[in-house]
């Protein structure tokens, strides 16, 4: 009796689907226990009174009525939106440019790649204590002291409402855009050979190639990391919590380090935290959602 | 020399031992001397923390065993934040003592999230001794004890004499000519700035940092009695009022410093307790807001030297001179057995933490000066939590014999306290830490914003706070 026949057989087929289950069977528990319930828990306690964490009364919708209704978080939803924005103007092309270019060098390529990525490597919070050194107003502070080199007097950066989150941007853009631009070069390196070879032979220059075969290439990569990026800016929290704390005058504030504040800012009030959580956790879906509808439907063009 | 420092750790490690064992006879009567439980313990040295630290703490344990053989000691690495606690204590994992900063007992205490210890007060006989205001904070209002002072504080100025020097800022004497008054910091930070182009004042606005500092300045410009931040209506009802009259010229205060004196460090936003030490011991300000239990920071952790170094009253306001009082407390995980209470007290008196004096708490607290004045960090008498004479004189008796400042750059902050020139005032009593945010927003945008419309500000900072009132207590 062949595989296949063994496989349509009743037993046989409970056989493997249990075989199955049991592989998914740990990851299915730990899904459960660390990702389903404390998400199942939190969309319950968005709707209680809370002392601490443990719920006092059942309150509908108050919770989401009263973080709505502050100042605050209206600010950290236009702040979110604005790292989101700064980000993509900023983090999104930057990936690709390395990619292109490191794809394009001839000798050291492997030097590069580790050059690009090394930032990457470093702790976060690393990262940001050395970019707060650059980024001080004092005059003791790295920027300051090479624009002083260039006659200009010392500036402000961090306290500057207007400056702050592209500030922020950069710091995690000169982290993150090295992981980024190995995804997308490992993505080029499976477009065929073929249509580059035959495109030289054709006499087309490095932007042709660039502009009508790689990038064409990588379009629906882009997309899936698109999504990947806001996804991942939309959760931005330690790097304003440790770099302005939030501030100036909440112009860094996040819709995540909101919620941290709810929770552990010193109020403990896990309820409204919870309630902050499920807001994000609801604009993140309704973002997926857009981005799954508009990939099925150039899908369904192609 | 760590071959000498580790021989002179032994031996204090022996001395404390065989003067422990005196001790121990002391406690017949007052502790069961079979007691047999376990405690953790939290703040416990870290492997990378100095071997002096590690020394002496292994030194308690030693005592403890001979003192209390039955009571098994767990080291833990704990250090507390109000976040990391919560779950600890819900979850049953707390260590069975802790410390955290006076402005969370209340609210630990309301939530059920920490020990009584009540009763093993009573049995070592020193409920009596607590100074009265340290009492209220760690107490609820059956009277029931949860907590006991580690050290307390009282907020001054720290100074860096060499930026008063270069400004010409002395008396004839090498005295730093320091700001008695509000009004006097801005012109005496203006001339620092003008003749060092340094900040006059580090002013860390950042989170609570500026809040908690802005209540001092806002009391001495009258926010207390019937014009305080908050209080308590006839209803009982809590009110924020951060727009008395008094409050919004304090306000002004800060946002002239910014933009009519120009004498805040450049990152106040961005800049936190650590950062504004930091800019002080380095020489990048000339003064800082800042408490008598934080004179290591500018000096023995930022290199600044003692002889460079001083601690000022902090300066008077149009209508008060007060300063804040405040300090770090032990407090004990909700599910502390009686037992556990008796041990935890135990182990606190052999820290020298409780109002008792023997040979080994005296040996304890030479050594702690003793690593003091070796660290470099200025040795200087505490404020002590505890209304025993015996106790306090002893305890100074000890620090003038390890001394190594010059008192007179410390004498009008410990002066104004003996003779009361300087009222002491306690954390604003409810909800401070939210309380200390709300103001740190307003700080924060007027002084990165010159148009900023102070009224307006603390406004929006009262009705967010009021709302947060109602919530937590008013409508609870």
């Amino acid at each position: 009796m062949s595989r296949a026949e063994r496989a349509v057989r009743p037993g046989g087929r409970t056989v493997e689907h249990l075989k199955s289950w049991l592989i998914m069977l740990p990851g299915l528990v730990l899904m459960a226990f660390f990702v389903w319930e404390p998400l199942f828990e939190s969309v319950r306690m968005s709707l209680y009174k809370t002392r601490n964490v443990e719920l006092v009364r059942f309150i509908g919708l108050d919770n989401f009525v009263s973080v709505t209704g502050k100042d605050d978080f209206l600010q950290a939803l236009v702040n979110t939106f604005s790292y989101t924005f700064w980000s993509l103007l900023i983090g999104f092309g930057l990936p690709v440019l390395l990619s292109l270019l490191i794809g394009e060098t001839t000798r050291g390529k492997s030097f590069f790649r580790t050059a690009v990525y090394l930032p990457n490597m470093l702790p976060g919070l690393a990262v940001i204590i050395l970019w707060s050194a650059f980024f001080s107003g004092e005059k003791s502070g790295v920027l300051n002291i090479l624009l002083s080199r260039l006659g200009i007097p010392a500036q402000t950066y961090l306290t500057r409402a207007d400056w702050v989150i592209p500030i922020l941007i950069i710091i995690a853009t000169w982290k993150g855009a090295g992981s980024t631009a190995l995804i997308y070069m490992a993505g080029m390196a499976g477009i065929s050979p073929e249509l580059y070879e035959a495109a030289t032979i054709d006499g087309a220059t490095v932007r042709q190639r660039i502009f009508h075969i790689t990038l064409p290439a990588i379009r629906k990569l882009a997309g899936t990391l698109l999504i990947l990026q806001i996804i991942s800016v939309f959760q931005i929290m330690y790097e304003p919590m440790v770099l302005t704390k939030g501030g100036p005058d909440n112009a860094s504030l996040s819709l995540m380090q909101l919620m941290w504040q709810y929770a552990f800012g010193g109020s403990m009030n896990y309820g409204k935290a919870s309630a902050v959580a499920v807001i994000v956790t609801l604009i993140l879906l309704a973002m997926t959602a857009v981005y799954s509808w508009l990939n099925r439907r150039e899908s369904d063009w192609d | 020399m760590k071959k000498l420092s580790t021989a002179l750790c032994m031996l204090l490690a022996l001395s404390l031992i065989l003067a422990a064992c005196p001790a121990a006879a002391q406690d017949v009567g007052l502790i069961d001397a079979g007691l047999t439980c376990t405690i953790t313990l939290g703040n416990w040295p870290s492997d990378t923390a100095p071997d002096a630290e590690k020394a002496l703490f292994e030194n308690y344990r030693a005592i403890m065993a001979v003192q209390y053989p039955n009571v098994t000691l767990v080291p833990d690495y704990y250090s507390y934040t109000l976040s990391n606690y919560v779950p600890m204590a819900k979850g049953g994992t707390a260590p069975s003592i802790f410390q955290p900063p006076f402005t969370d007992p209340q609210l630990l205490i309301s939530q059920h999230l920490v020990g009584d210890v009540t009763d093993a007060l009573e049995q070592f006989g020193v409920l009596d001794k607590f100074s009265p205001a340290y009492v209220e904070m760690l107490a609820d209002e059956n009277g029931r004890i949860y907590g006991l002072p580690r050290d307390g504080y009282v907020l001054g100025m720290h100074i860096n004499i060499e930026l008063f020097r270069e400004a010409g800022l002395m008396t004839e004497d090498g005295l730093p000519m320091y700001p008695k008054t509000l009004q006097e910091l801005a012109e005496y930070g203006q001339i620092i700035r003008e003749k060092t182009g340094k900040a006059g004042l580090v002013f860390p606005a950042s989170e609570a940092y500026g809040g908690w500092l802005f209540t001092n300045i806002a009391w001495n410009f009258g926010c207390v009695g019937e014009n305080a931040l908050e209080y308590q209506d006839e209803d009982g009802r809590w009110v924020c009022n951060f727009t008395s009259p008094q409050c919004i010229a304090a306000m002004e205060y800060i946002r002239d410093l910014r933009w009519k004196y120009d004498i805040l460090n450049a990152d106040a936003t961005t800049t936190d307790w650590a950062g504004a030490h930091s800019l002080l011991g380095t020489g990048e300000a000339a003064m800082n807001f800042a408490a008598d239990d934080s004179v290591d920071q500018p000096t023995a952790n930022k290199g600044l030297p003692v002889e460079d170094f001083a601690l000022v009253p902090f300066p008077a306001g149009e209508a008060g001179r007060y300063a804040l009082a405040g300090g770090t407390c032990y407090m004990f995980s909700p599910d502390i057995t009686p037992d556990q209470a008796i041990a935890l007290m135990a182990y606190l008196k052999v820290l020298g933490k409780l109002p008792f004096l023997d040979e080994s708490i005296i040996a304890g607290m030479r050594a702690d000066y003793a690593a003091k004045r070796d660290r470099g960090a200025p040795v200087l008498p505490a404020i002590s939590a505890w209304t025993d004479a015996d106790y306090n004189a002893a305890k100074q008796a000890i620090v003038e014999e390890f001394s190594n400042v010059d008192m007179r750059l410390y004498s009008d902050f410990f002066g104004s306290l003996d003779d009361g020139s300087i009222t002491l005032k306690s954390e604003e009593p409810v909800f401070a830490q939210q309380l200390y945010r709300e103001l740190t927003a307003v700080i924060q945008r007027v002084i990165t914003r010159e148009g900023a419309d102070v009224t307006k500000a603390l406004q929006k900072a009262q009705d967010s706070f009021q709302e947060y009132l109602d919530d937590e207590i008013n409508d609870y």
